[in-house]
């Protein structure tokens, strides 16, 4: 049975627009949850606020992330670290009562990455802090932060940018980041 | 339209005569074959170091091993004169690499150290680079392999685990460079030093037949020693300038 | 939305509506969907509870200690992130491995972390060797197995107790000997098939030292091998090839770095081309066995019928050598010519040239070459040892064959004996010896000690994990030394990752469940503090001359450094005073029956079996042939010929004590008289990359035993091999082993390249 042309593509339009609202209503449901649930700020077992702590107490960023100087890591402190205070300070918030559950129980606190990089990305804390990079710069006000939130990309084209504006010792090559 | 013109100018840039020789650093090797003793112990350490992977019997017979340094054999003459050589060949990070040309994504390039790199998550494993490469020194994986509970924890933090679709090959440990030149900087002093950085392959060698250095620094040994009487490059005739000079190993069989 | 309803259609509005709302609803959930579970993982941040002192994460921290692997002792560094092992590399400090490692060296991260490791006791549930064990806690294994040790004990017939183990050395030495002698027992044996126990006994014959020397490679000129394979897993690899590179070309490094002005000449004399052989000057394939007869050869041109050994060696002229030995007399002419005429020659033996029922005696015959060249304790000659920092040496503590079935049975006679077997495994070197399983099989309590469940621990009853020794202390005097007094220490690089603890520490823990004495005669609370205990002792007698303020610096250097130690080598100048003869070698099986002499060869990939569990080791290439996970058998392209098969082949491998099947593997260095295998496959019990692959070698070996030390002779079986009509396709790398003249070994002949040609 034959067709003729203007019949098929007749018969082609209404395919055509049923496409294109499966395709529409398929990116809306994906940005949809993008805008709702962009998982920037996740909920931590234990609601500690920088607020209280580096904004309030003014307590410095390395004091609990003790090898930001040394290492690649710049580590989250241990439980041990957050007791030193906590034994005697605010016992009767039930934060601190979850804090201490952990330490009685010698378990460590499964806190939520927030700034996470790819497992094929290098990163070193210690160069950034040598290099005076503010920790502020990558992560944000955090003094500000009641909850952790990531404020930057975090993509490579944020990461290069900067290596490229300050004209970081081959920065530019991939090896410095890939690994 | 200032990508196509960047792209135009770096390869101009790239192919010119003279672009390494500005480089702060050309990482070299050595191979003394007269020393080498075929033990393979550079085998299983660059295996070790970098995180490659078990491919298996099963794969292996399929020739999709995965041995970024192996020893190859060469065998001449006949019973009761037989005479079996060895080489080790791992990739040359030739600075005319065919690869380099080869790879539709420049997921592989010479970087400014004088290496030739691969980024892996960059690759789209069209395999291109393999073909292109005569060394045959680039393994593709075919699957993404496993290691048996716990053998993983044996695994090196600095090296990415590579996935199915990816092509990988020597990389001089530039894990090792890297860290050397943090160490360096971290020490306020600016440039490694002979003796700074040794590749796995290199420090495992019990016979020190691999000498790794900086071919741009007079004093080191790789310098010194790549205008050995006996030095050779392999293939050479295929121009592919390769970063390592292999010693010919001694014919004294006249007693 | 309006839309023109298609004319073929049978939609109303109403259905067209709810159509195109529940696929709009379906593809936004769709796409909802999409998004959520393709972003990446959530991952957490654990911290520590307490944060470890000693390390920063991120940062790796480096342990010197002492590799197992083999008995050469060669000292590592490991390289350690987070508590994780994560790379072995040589100690450059430790002057026997001087920062160079073995393959199989590099292996020992997959001992640590093994999935086939034991990790709990276990106790044997069904018949011995059906493998049904099952597990039970440390406090009630130690308690069965001290309550039977004190039950004997205190009844006076504490002998029955019998220790056989591998190669032991220092203070854990000592600590056995104690509890066996705290027991009434004076029965400790260690068993190694790779012992080489004729080398200890051919020295003492010869120059009164029952030790291992040290060959000075590095400064000899002409070094002359006879089947020592001391390039691919001989004695001591990794210090022979750090020898052997500054003998081709100099030293790397220190004052006298660069070239030499003799490039040193090796002429290796072997039946089948071994690594060492690849790497010959001059490879000669002499008949198995006959190496003595050839070293006298030799000693016979060289002394030119003068000296005190003239008579002696009137007979062994070039003709009849060269008859006895298949190498032309010519050749015989030319080797003694430039071993006489060289500054510094040296000749070794070993390997197939003493694993012969004549082993000793040709042994002797090669030393003989060195006592001619004048180079005993000269540089580039035979150096010896003096006496170890502490410890008993090789002669003291190994036994023979012969020594090891007179061992087991003398147990077996006794009522209520026990055997307790650590880090050997008797059962895989001798599979098929039935004297040795049924006087096993006699012994009423057989306490096995190991990491894995090996051939030899399936005939347990109790099986104790121990660390590997990666975990655990211990410390060294290396043998063969290195000219001058070294003590190297192990300690543990990781945590142990399992319920497991030393093999001292078990002994003290049997001790302290036992009677008061015992518990007073061992007070110390592990073996640790039993090593730093004995160290101690060593530092207060010194300590006059040591430059520390007290123990503690000291130890705490010694750890950091992994070894302690002098520096300027001995030059004892011994007498050669053997009787000098020739003996010739006796196989099993006759020329007919057997057409072939057989030789099983110590595998660079696993050694005498104990790296086969290994995976990266099963996927080693094999230097020689390049096959990987499997067995095969070397055959001449002759003896292929003749039997009609090519790569491949199954051949059916037959001695008088057994038979195997293997595939062949045709070479052109190997006598067209003889046949060889691998040793390291063939197990039947070593975990999951070994058990059931390939062939064992050993369990066709006649029980021939040397003529004067009852050493196990694995040179003296011969074979007869028979195609089967079956092949196997080997799994190797591939490519072709010829160069078809592309520039790969050097430029084409005539051509010269320039150096450093490159950018």
């Amino acid at each position: 049975m034959s067709v003729s042309v203007r019949e098929a593509l007749g018969a082609f339009k209404p395919a055509a627009i049923a496409v294109g609202i499966a395709l529409a209503a398929y990116i809306a449901g994906w940005v949809a949850y993008e805008v709702f649930f962009p998982g920037t700020a996740p909920v931590q077992p234990i609601e500690f606020s920088h607020v209280i702590h580096a904004g309030d107490y003014q307590i410095d960023c390395q004091y609990c992330h003790i090898y930001a100087a040394r290492s690649t890591t710049a580590g989250v402190p241990a439980v041990e670290k957050c007791m030193g205070c906590h034994k005697v300070i605010a016992t009767d918030k039930p934060e601190i009562q979850k804090l201490t559950d952990y330490w009685n129980s010698r378990q460590a606190i499964p806190w939520i990455k927030v700034h996470d990089l790819a497992d094929f990305v290098y990163f070193s804390h210690k160069r950034h802090v040598q290099a005076e990079v503010a920790c502020q710069t990558c992560h944000g006000e955090v003094q500000t932060m009641a909850r952790i939130e990531r404020v930057a990309p975090l993509s490579m084209k944020w990461c290069v940018g900067c290596h490229e504006e300050r004209e970081v010792e081959n920065g530019r090559d991939c090896w410095t980041c890939h690994k | 339209m200032s990508l196509i013109k960047d792209l135009f100018t770096n390869w101009s840039v790239w192919r010119r005569p003279g672009y390494f020789e500005s480089f702060d650093y050309s990482w070299g090797m050595v191979i003394d074959l007269d020393r080498c003793t075929g033990c393979e112990a550079c085998v299983v350490a660059c295996t070790a170091e970098n995180n490659l992977p078990i491919v298996g019997e099963k794969r292996f017979s399929e020739n999709r091993e995965i041995k970024w340094i192996r020893i190859e054999r060469y065998w001449s003459g006949e019973y009761p004169n037989a005479k079996l050589s060895f080489i080790p060949m791992l990739c040359q990070h030739c600075d005319q690499a065919p690869c380099e040309i080869a790879c539709p994504v420049s997921a592989t390039y010479h970087n400014q150290d004088g290496l030739n790199t691969q980024i892996y998550n960059r690759c789209i494993g069209t395999r291109t680079c393999a073909v292109y490469c005569p060394y045959e020194v680039r393994f593709f994986n075919w699957f993404s392999y496993t290691w048996d509970a716990p053998l993983e924890q044996q695994l090196n933090p600095d090296v990415t685990v590579r996935e199915k679709g990816v092509m990988e090959k020597c990389t001089f440990c530039i894990q090792r460079i890297r860290e050397a030149k943090d160490h360096a900087k971290d020490d306020g002093r600016r440039r490694l030093r002979e003796g700074d950085i040794q590749p796995a392959c290199a420090q495992a060698c019990p016979t020190k037949a691999i000498v790794f250095g900086d071919r741009n620094d007079p004093d080191s040994q790789v310098a010194q020693m790549a205008s050995d009487a006996r030095g050779y490059t392999v293939l050479k005739e295929l121009n592919t300038s390769p970063s390592i000079v292999y010693l010919r190993r001694v014919d004294q069989e006249h007693v | 939305m309006a839309r023109k309803k298609n004319p073929g259609s049978k939609l109303s509005r109403r259905e067209f509506l709810a159509l195109v709302g529940t696929g709009t609803s379906v593809m936004a959930g769709a796409g909802f969907l999409t998004a959520k579970f393709s972003r990446r993982p959530v991952e957490q941040l654990i911290p520590y509870v307490v944060p470890p002192e000693d390390y920063i994460p991120g940062v790796a921290a480096y342990y010197n200690t002492v590799c197992n692997l083999c008995p050469a002792g060669c000292g590592i560094t490991v390289r350690i992130r987070e508590g994780r092992a994560k790379k072995i590399e040589g100690n450059p400090a430790h002057p026997v491995s001087q920062g160079g490692t073995c393959a199989l060296g590099q292996s020992g991260l997959q001992v640590l972390y093994n999935p086939d490791r034991l990790q709990t006791p276990v106790t044997r549930r069904g018949e011995r060797g059906t493998g049904d064990f099952h597990t039970v806690g440390w406090n009630s294994a130690l308690t069965t197995v001290a309550s039977h040790l004190d039950k004997l004990r205190l009844a006076n017939r504490g002998a029955g107790v019998g220790l056989l183990t591998g190669d032991i050395r220092g203070h854990l030495d000592d600590l056995l000997i104690q509890f066996l002698g705290l027991m009434g027992s004076g029965r400790y044996l260690q068993y190694a098939f790779t012992n080489p126990t004729n080398l200890y006994s051919a020295n003492a014959a010869s120059f009164d030292t029952a030790q291992l020397p040290y060959y000075d490679i590095a400064n000899s000129d002409f070094l002359l091998s006879f089947g020592a394979d001391f390039l691919g897993m001989w004695v001591s690899p990794v210090s022979y090839s750090r020898a052997y590179g500054d003998f081709r070309q100099g030293r790397r490094e220190g004052e006298d770095k660069g070239p030499r002005r003799q490039r040193g000449q090796l002429v290796q004399i072997e039946p089948r081309m071994s690594l060492t052989g690849a790497n010959a000057d001059i490879w000669v394939p002499a008949v198995p066995g006959t190496e003595g007869a050839l070293a006298l050869g030799i000693a016979h041109i060289i002394a030119g019928g003068a000296g005190r050994f003239a008579a002696a060696l009137a007979e062994f002229d070039p003709p009849r050598v060269a008859e006895i030995s298949g190498v032309e007399a010519s050749t015989i002419e030319r080797l003694a010519r430039s071993f006489g005429d060289a500054k510094a020659p040296l000749a070794i033996g070993g390997g197939g040239a003493a694993a012969g029922t004549n082993g000793v005696p040709n042994l002797v015959a090669i030393n003989l070459l060195n006592h001619l060249a004048g180079n005993i304790g000269r540089e580039g000659g035979v150096v010896f040892n003096p006496k170890p920092a502490f410890g008993r040496t090789g002669m003291q503590r190994h036994g023979s064959y012969l020594d090891l079935l007179a061992f087991v049975e003398e147990i077996a006679d006794v009522d209520d004996g026990v055997l307790i077997i650590a880090g050997t495994n008797p059962l895989y070197d001798f599979p098929g010896d039935e004297r040795l399983v049924r006087a096993l099989q006699r012994i009423p309590l057989v306490v096995g000690l190991s990491s894995f469940m090996d051939e030899t621990m399936q005939y347990a009853d109790i099986v104790l994990p121990v660390n590997s020794y990666l975990e655990g202390w211990g410390d060294d005097a290396p043998e063969p030394g290195v000219g001058m007094r070294v003590a190297s220490i192990s300690q543990p690089v990781v945590a142990p990752l399992y319920d497991t603890m030393d093999v001292g520490d078990v002994f003290i823990r049997l001790a302290q469940r036992m009677d008061r004495d015992m518990q007073r005669a061992m007070p110390w609370p592990d073996f640790h503090a039993y090593l730093r205990n004995a160290w101690r002792r060593m530092y207060d007698k010194r300590r006059d001359k040591l430059d520390y303020v007290d123990f503690d610096a000291f130890w705490t250097a010694v750890l950091e450094a992994g070894v302690w130690g002098e520096t300027r080598r001995a030059s004892q100048r011994n007498e050669f005073h053997a009787q000098v003869d020739y003996e010739p070698p006796v196989h099993a099986g006759n020329d007919v029956d057997y057409p072939w002499y057989f030789q099983p060869f110590v595998s660079q990939g696993f050694f005498d079996g104990r790296g086969a569990n290994l995976p990266w080791q099963q996927e080693l290439p094999d230097p020689m042939t390049s096959i990987v996970y499997g067995s095969w058998i070397e055959l001449n392209p002759r003896t292929a010929n003749e039997l009609g098969v090519d790569e491949g082949d199954i051949l059916e491998v037959s001695s008088p004590a057994g038979s195997l099947r293997a595939p062949v593997w045709i070479t052109q260095g190997i006598r067209p008289d003889t046949v060889a295998m691998p040793i390291g496959q063939g197990h039947t019990s070593f975990g999951r990359y070994a058990t059931g692959r390939g062939a064992n070698p050993l369990s066709i070996l006649s029980a021939q035993v040397d003529s004067r030390t009852g050493a196990f002779a694995w040179g003296a079986t011969r074979v007869n091999l028979t195609p089967t009509g079956e092949r196997i396709r080997f799994v190797k790398t591939g490519g072709w082993s010829r160069t078809l003249d592309r520039q790969i070994l050097g430029p084409r002949s005539g051509e010269t390249q320039e150096g450093g040609d490159h950018g």
